[in-house]
Order: structure tokens, then C-alpha cells, then sequence
């Protein structure tokens, strides 16, 4: 073996082991706050709290990010159709765009940089001037007090955001296609009825609700793994963004060979 | 009773080197040395903040390493932290922070009439008027302020152990003592264990029942007040009077 593969081996062995422990790290902090919740040590007014800043905060850059997506796959869609497909495909093509992909994506991304980041910055900062220590002194559970409330918030917001978002997503695709390619509204609600499932509407919920529950869990535990200082906080936020977006799109990509047959 | 035995910490250098060390109920013992020698690490072994290498702390015979979960938790609420940069919570108010201080759902249970009693109650004793300070943010604090915030929030849930980190650090003369009479009033009232970190020695000499002196990983000397003021160990002269402080100093730095 030569030296160089050693050291690409070696290298990808760390990685990995740096992963593994990552993961590790994160299913423990997942079961602790599942067993604060259920042993009733989460304080349901730090779950509401958390619910009203994450939704309610989140919600009016939700509503643009849903907007402008239905728009552009409206518009990019007609531009796409040639006179052998009927236009009112198009009605379908923007609701299972919205629903199965953009509507979770785009709003993980939102809460990612609006919530994701800060739950970091804030936990982090808590790390490095001891108010972690301190709330431990106190005989009290910062999983309970910090992470639970937050992984529960993400999971319960997370579902109701992505709902709003494809509502407003596909009505806002519905009135670009009049505007644009003067697709009649009867027309667009028809192509969307002929290949609609109820199933995508679960499957974009459940695509939901799991990204409300990774991107919490990645931000708390970057926060609590947190050392040094100011610096610290700003890398360890970094790095958090970077593995929540990647955990998404990973988490994604897994979904239709999981549950589209 | 605090007991620390054979407490080893290494971080990137040996800090904890074999520290053993005793407190008894109801004693007070004030740890002195060095800037950097390892007071707050030993200090924060007590509770398990920090993880010795190897060594055991019990805190009232219970061995806070070998304590998994929930009976950690019990421990920990026994003992009563004052940080050295009081840590306190900062999206919180005064009043909030202190009252984290009571134990947790006891806020619930005694009402808010009573919650705001003990509060102010605490504040008083460190020497902050509640009517100004009781809403106010950690960040519209001055340092010696939030040191005595810190000092409330660990002494109002009524903790039979408290650790002190330079409980003094940063005060002005008359805090200094209203925070050394404090010390002593909660010792010598509920019998209080007492661990005080510090480097103001004339204070420490004055409240405490022994001194330990840390330095280079290890205690290198215990006893009471006036054995410390007598001893021959070299370094406990330096810091047993400011002259035999100069003269070592002066030594570091002829030393090429
Ligand atoms: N979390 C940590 N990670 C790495 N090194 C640490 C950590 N905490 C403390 N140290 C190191 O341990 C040594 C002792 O630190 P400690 O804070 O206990 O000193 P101290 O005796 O309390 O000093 P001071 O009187 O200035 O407060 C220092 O060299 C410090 O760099
Ligand atoms: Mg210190």
C-alpha cells in the first residue's frame, strides 16, 4: 500500500469515525429528550415558546419563499410545454412540484438559517460562559430544559408551516398561470385533480415533520459540543448550518425510494 | 463534606495531579495559589462539570462519579455554585435568574408572593437593593453586580454545601466584606460546608477555619489561618505578605 492511499484511508477513517460519533452523539441527545418528555420534565410553556418563535416568526419568510417557488415553477413549466402536451398538465406538474419537493425544501431551508442557526449561536454561547454549568449546578437537565422543547416545537411547526407553504405555493403557481400563460383557473384545478394522490399530501407532511425534527436536534447538539469563545460559536454555527442542510438533502433523497412506488 | 480523592486532571499540560482533600461539615476552607493553577477545574470535579482523568469526589460519602442520572441531579442540588464570571443566564431577568436558584417546581409550589420574598430576601444579603435591580437584564449589570447576582442565585434555595469561585474578585472594599460576612453569617447560621476559592488571602485568613494553598497540580500546603501566616514553605510566604511577594516576583524576573 502505498503512502498516499494510507493517508486517504487514514483520513476517511477519522471522518468516519468523527461521523459515527456525531450520529452517536445526536441519537443520545434524541432518546434523553424523548425521555424527558415523556417523564413529563419538559415544561410545556418552553414548548409554546419556542412553537410561536419558530412558526409564528418563521411564518412571513415561509410566505415568500412559497410564493416566488409557485411563480417560477409555473412560469418555468409553461415556458417548458410545447403545443403536444395540453397546458393543463401544467396544474399538476406545479402541485406535485410544491407539495413533493419545493414546499418541505424550501421551508427547511428558511428554518435552517432562521432558527437552525440561531438554536446554535444561542446554546453555544450558553456553553462558553458557563451558563450550561450553571444550569447543571442547579440540579437542573439541559436536555430538558433546552433541547426538548426545541426538538418538539420543529416537529409540531415544522408540518403546519410546510401546509401553509404548499397552500399558498400552489395558489400562487395557480393565478402565475392565468397571468402568464393564460391557463384558465377550471383548467389548472383539473390537471391537478387528474394526477393528484393523497398520499403526496402524507408523504410532503411526513418529509415535514422529519426535517422539523433533524434540523432542531443537528442545531442543539453543535451548541452543546460548542468550545472556545466567540470564534467558537461562529464556527460551530457554520459547521451546523453546513450538516443541517446536507442531513435534508440527504434525508430527502431517501424519501422516494422509501415511500414512492 | 466534601471529599476530593485523588483527583488527576491533564488538559493539554497536568492541571490536577493527585489532589486529595477533605472539607468537613460545616467547615470553612478557602483554597488559594496561583493564577492558572487548576482552582476552578478542581472546584468544578466537585459537581462533575468537569471529568477528572481518574480520582473520585463524594460529596456527603456519595461518589459523584460513580452517580449515573437522576442521583447526580439529587447531588448537585445540595450544593450551592458561585461562578467566577457568575455565568448568569442572560435572556433572563434578575429575578428569573435567582429564582433558578429555588429548587425545580418549588417556584410553582410557593407562589409568586413568596417567590419574590425569597428573592429580594437574597438580594439584600449580597448587598443589591431588589426595588432596582429585580427586572433588570444580566447585560445592564455591572461585574460586581452580577458576581452578587450569581451569589444569590446559589445561596436562596438554602444549599448545605457552596462552592465559591472568587467569590470577592472585583469588588469594591465594602462588597468585599459584606460578601466575606455573608460567608461566615451562612456558615456559622445553617452550619454550612464551604469551599471558597479566592485570592484575596487577607479575607481568606479571616473567615476561614483552614487554608489550602494549590500549586503545579498539587495542595502544598494545608492548616489553619495561623499556621499559614507562620509557615516556612517558601511560597506560602509570597503569599502570606505582599514583601515576600515582591521579592519573588523580582526573582521570576531576573531569572533568565
Ligand atoms: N475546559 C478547558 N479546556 C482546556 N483547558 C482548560 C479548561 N479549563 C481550564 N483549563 C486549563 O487548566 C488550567 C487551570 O485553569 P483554572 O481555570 O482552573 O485556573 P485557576 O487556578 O482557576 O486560575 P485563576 O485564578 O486565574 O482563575 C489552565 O491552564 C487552563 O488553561
Ligand atoms: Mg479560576
Amino acid at each position: 500500500m502505498t503512502g498516499a492511499v494510507r493517508a486517504f484511508l487514514a483520513a476517511f477513517g477519522r471522518s468516519a469515525e468523527g461521523t459515527f460519533r456525531f450520529v452517536g452523539g445526536m441519537s443520545i441527545l434524541a432518546a434523553h429528550s424523548v425521555r424527558a418528555l415523556v417523564t413529563g420534565r419538559v415544561a410545556l410553556r418552553d414548548i409554546l415558546d419556542q412553537g410561536v418563535e419558530m412558526g409564528v416568526g418563521s411564518l412571513p419568510l415561509v410566505l415568500v419563499t412559497a410564493v416566488l417557488s409557485g411563480i417560477v415553477t409555473s412560469q418555468q413549466g409553461g415556458y417548458q410545454f410545447t403545443s403536444s402536451i395540453p397546458l393543463y398538465v401544467l396544474g399538476s406538474v406545479v402541485t406535485s412540484s410544491i407539495i413533493l419537493e419545493l414546499g418541505p425544501v424550501m421551508t427547511a431551508f428558511v428554518i435552517i438559517g432562521r432558527v437552525g442557526a440561531r438554536i446554535t449561536a444561542e446554546i453555544g454561547t450558553m456553553q462558553v460562559s458557563e451558563q450550561i454549568d450553571a444550569l447543571l449546578s442547579l440540579g437542573r437537565d439541559p436536555v430538558s430544559a433546552l433541547a426538548a422543547p426545541r426538538l418538539v416545537a420543529g416537529t409540531i411547526t415544522m408540518p403546519l408551516l410546510v401546509g401553509i407553504a404548499n397552500t399558498v405555493g400552489m395558489f400562487a403557481g395557480l393565478v402565475s398561470a392565468r397571468l402568464t400563460v393564460g391557463l384558465g383557473d377550471e383548467a389548472f384545478l383539473y390537471g391537478a385533480r387528474l394526477f393528484w394522490h393523497n398520499w403526496d399530501l402524507f408523504y410532503s407532511l411526513m418529509k415535514a415533520t422529519v426535517f422539523g425534527f433533524i434540523i432542531p436536534l443537528v442545531s442543539t447538539h453543535m451548541g452543546f459540543l460548542t468550545r472556545g469563545g466567540a470564534e467558537g460559536v461562529g464556527r460551530s454555527t457554520t459547521t451546523s448550518v453546513v450538516i443541517m442542510i446536507i442531513s435534508v438533502l440527504v434525508l430527502d433523497a431517501l424519501f422516494p425510494p422509501l415511500f414512492l412506488n | 463534606m466534601i471529599e476530593f480523592k485523588d483527583v488527576y486532571k491533564t488538559f493539554d499540560v497536568p492541571v490536577l495531579a493527585g489532589v486529595s482533600l477533605t472539607v468537613e461539615t460545616g467547615e470553612t476552607l478557602s483554597i488559594v495559589g496561583p493564577s492558572g493553577t487548576g482552582k476552578s477545574v478542581l472546584l468544578k470535579t466537585s459537581i462533575g462539570l468537569i471529568v477528572p482523568d481518574s480520582g473520585d469526589v463524594l460529596i456527603d460519602g456519595e461518589s459523584v462519579y460513580s452517580a449515573g442520572g437522576q442521583k447526580l441531579y439529587e447531588i448537585r442540588r445540595k450544593v450551592g455554585y458561585v461562578f467566577q464570571y457568575a455565568a448568569l443566564f442572560d435572556s433572563m431577568t434578575v429575578f428569573e435568574n435567582v429564582s433558578m436558584g429555588l429548587r425545580e417546581g418549588e417556584a410553582d409550589r410557593l407562589g409568586k408572593d413568596e417567590v419574590v420574598a425569597r428573592v429580594s430576601r437574597a438580594l439584600d444579603e449580597v448587598n443589591l437593593d431588589p426595588a432596582i435591580v429585580l427586572n433588570k437584564l444580566p447585560a445592564e449589570l455591572s461585574g460586581g453586580m452580577k458576581k452578587r447576582v450569581g451569589l444569590a442565585r446559589a445561596i436562596v434555595g438554602e444549599p448545605q454545601i457552596l462552592l465559591y469561585d472568587e467569590p470577592v474578585t472585583g469588588l469594591d472594599p465594602v462588597n468585599t466584606a459584606t460578601v466575606d460576612h455573608l460567608i461566615t453569617e451562612i456558615a456559622e447560621r445553617r452550619g454550612v460546608t464551604s469551599l471558597v476559592v479566592t485570592h484575596d488571602i487577607e479575607g481568606a485568613l479571616a473567615i476561614s477555619d483552614r487554608v489550602a494553598l494549590l500549586d503545579h497540580g498539587k495542595l502544598r500546603f494545608i492548616g489553619t489561618p495561623d499556621e499559614f501566616r507562620t509557615s516556612d514553605e517558601p511560597l506560602v510566604k509570597a503569599f502570606a505578605n505582599r514583601q515576600a511577594a515582591a521579592a519573588a516576583a523580582l526573582k521570576i524576573m531576573e531569572e533568565p
